[in-house]
């Protein structure tokens, strides 16, 4: 299998902090990757520079044969655009706009809304009966829901969740976590994960443990 | 020189403008229309004072705003043309043939040469022939410099063959408009008001539109419209602007890519999205043309000319009441401009004025005409034009009666100078200011 992402000594500093330590990775296409770590190792600095919200402070990075090193501010925005799905922990859906609006505004800034899209996208995601509804008005797994929905409409060929279960209950946990697992059989993207939750890393086909910036050890589900 | 310079600089602009759409219009023939382009512009710039001297400035004028008028025709059809074929989907096939075959992109570009380089030639009239080759100079070494721009452009830029036509038309128009006797927008103004006025006048004439008493002030002061100023202008504006609005129409009637058979959302939508940001793309031009259009018609109702005007002088009558005017006394009466004279007797002050025609001989006329208010006459570029209706009218014309001439001068052309008799001019003056008195408004 082709890989998606392939890391060479990348690292990434902040001032005299070093987030990132020199990182060697390969992640196959259609692989879902989870990133554990305590607080401060590296998972989401690393998610950052995957999805092209950060840029690295040395080494290599190919997403989707893309150098993410060589892109301008704009073909970075292009890449995020056309190439990644994020799910956040805190949601940031729009609190004024409906789920369906919340939907088509990543259509809209990815190419042109298409409301009834937007909606089949929310009827997947089994919201079909909370299009009209804004944000304060779901469950905070609905909320999930509608961000996985805003995170695939696109058809990204990444999808990264920081967190995505960490504000839910388990039951709501064990739905997010269900849904994905369907969607991606269905479509066939490639998944990395940053969790905090042993429970949750173990839906992924590989975990990496993170520890001050430096990849410390990795499990297959199998060697589990 | 440096104010023919100066005069010349907007003309080549807008040839370089010209340019850089044909070269961006025809972009697989850049060679050929550059060719073209530029042997026209030559041609246009030597041949325009020829044609003056070869068949009268009159003539030459009258040819060179016939061929603008068929250009500005042929962009009608044009745009009909886009407009009628929008919906299809070989709609701009037909066009793009024809700016992807050499005869026609280089028969085309010729022609904007020509018709660019004409308009700078005719500017530079009163200029030296050193003048002439400067602003044929100037031109050429645009075409390699406006080729190495186009090349600079974004592939953004699309010009399709109708935008082409938009761009060229509404630069040469606007090029052309800066000189009053190439400026098509006023007459066309006045056509307009003529049709309407006819038109009125026919309707009444045929009893369509009785006499009644239904007919209110009220009514009839909606049919006194159409016999204002007003409906002259607007109505020349909308068919002025008419073709570039039927371009940008046609463009944006243009349809969307079929994506039915596209699987993906996101594909089908960036696809759509694709498609829209193109035709935005190609709305540039047009509107483009439509703002340069906008700015003609500017130039042609605020035109940017320096009237000669001189100060009348004040001349008085020998005890015989003869009036004499030396031709080389206080101003030389041959040096081809306009002089002005004012005569005071009782309580009457006639003013005249004198011009050598390009025949050679000197003019003696009221400085007013029999139908207009006598607002006076001001010189520019081989005519004088009424302040009061801004009528042009050709030097050689000057002297003859009728229309808004200025009223001719009974006088004795003698080798010292001219002798016109005081008593004559007052009473033709009294006469014409009489005749005239009853005309309003502040003219045209």
């Amino acid at each position: 299998m082709p890989s998606i992402i392939e890391t060479s000594q990348l690292t990434r500093n902040y001032g005299e902090i070093c987030a990132l330590k020199p990182l060697d990775l390969k992640v196959p296409e259609g692989e879902w990757l989870s990133v554990m770590g305590h607080s401060g190792s590296g998972k989401s600095t690393f998610m950052n520079l995957v999805g092209g919200l950060d840029r690295p402070s040395g080494g290599e990075l190919m997403v989707g044969g893309e150098n993410l090193l060589a892109l301008s501010e704009d073909g970075l925005a292009r890449f995020r655009r056309e190439f990644v799905g994020i799910i956040f922990q805190q949601h940031h859906l729009v609190p004024y706009l409906t789920a369906v609006e919340n939907v088509m505004m990543a259509q809209y800034f990815h190419s042109v809304p298409d409301e009834s899209e937007a909606i089949t996208a929310l009827q997947r995601v089994g919201l079909g009966h909370r299009l009209k509804n804004r944000p304060g008005e779901l469950s905070g797994g609905e909320q999930q829901r509608v961000c996985i929905a805003r995170a695939i409409i696109n058809s990204p060929k990444l999808l990264l969740g920081d967190e995505p279960t960490g504000n839910l209950d388990h039951k709501s946990t064990l739905m997010v976590m269900e849904l994905l697992k369907e969607l991606r059989a269905e479509v066939r993207f490639t998944v990395i994960m940053v969790t905090h939750n042993q429970e949750v890393a173990a839906w992924g086909d590989r975990t990496i443990y993170l520890d001050d910036g430096v990849l410390v050890r990795e499990e297959r589900v199998g060697q589990r | 020189m440096t104010s023919m310079a100066v005069r010349l600089m907007p003309h080549l602009l807008a040839w370089g403008a010209m340019l850089l759409l044909l070269a961006r219009g025809c972009a697989g023939r850049r060679g050929t229309v550059a060719a073209a382009a530029g042997a026209g512009f030559i041609g246009g710039i030597v041949a325009a004072p020829a044609a003056a001297r070869l068949l009268g400035t009159d003539a030459s004028f009258d040819t060179a705003k016939i061929v603008l008028g068929a250009a500005f025709l042929v962009y009608c059809a044009v745009a009909v043309a886009a407009l009628y074929g929008s919906g299809r989907s070989s709609a701009a096939n037909w066009g793009e043939r024809l700016t992807c075959s050499a005869p026609v992109a280089a028969a085309g570009a010729f022609f904007t040469g020509v018709a660019g380089g004409a308009v700078c030639g005719f500017r530079s009239l009163s200029g030296s022939v050193t003048t002439v080759c400067a602003a044929a100079a100037a031109g050429l070494l645009l075409l390699p410099l406006m080729l190495l721009v186009e090349r600079r452009l974004p592939a953004a830029f699309v010009v399709s063959p109708a935008s082409l036509v938009s761009g060229i038309t509404s630069l040469l128009l606007f090029t052309s408009s800066s000189l009053l006797r190439l400026d098509l927008f006023s007459p066309l103004t006045m056509k307009v008001m003529k049709f309407s006025h006819d038109f009125v006048h026919q309707f009444f004439e045929s009893m369509l539109i009785p006499d009644h008493l239904f007919f209110t002030a009220r009514l009839w002061g909606f049919v006194g419209v159409l016999f204002s100023n007003a409906v002259g202008f607007w109505g020349a504006l909308v068919v002025w602007l008419a073709p570039a609005l039927l371009v940008i129409c046609a463009v944006a009637l243009e349809p969307l890519p079929a994506v039915a058979h596209l699987r993906e959302g996101a594909r089908r939508r960036k696809t759509i999205a694709a498609a829209i940001r193109a035709k935005r793309q190609r709305l540039a031009v047009p509107l483009l043309a439509l703002a340069v259009f906008s700015c003609a018609v500017y130039q042609s109702k605020f035109p940017a000319v320096e009237y000669w005007d001189p100060k009348p002088i004040q001349v008085s009558a020998s005890p015989a009441g003869e009036i004499f005017i030396p031709k080389k006394g206080e101003v030389d009466l041959e040096d081809g401009k306009l002089h002005k004279f004012l005569f005071k007797k009782g309580g009457t002050e006639a003013r005249f004025f004198i011009v050598m025609t390009p025949a050679g001989g000197l003019t003696v006329v009221l400085d007013a005409c029999s139908i207009c208010k006598p607002d006076g006459y001001g010189q520019t570029e081989g005519t004088v034009i009424c302040y009061y209706c801004k009528t042009l009218i050709p030097l050689d014309t000057v002297g003859r009666p009728g229309g808004c001439n200025p009223v001719p001068l009974p006088c004795a052309l003698k080798a010292d100078g001219v002798h016109i008799d005081g008593v004559t001019l007052v009473n033709r003056w009294v006469d014409t200011v009489q005749a005239t008195a009853r005309v309003g408004g502040e003219g045209k």
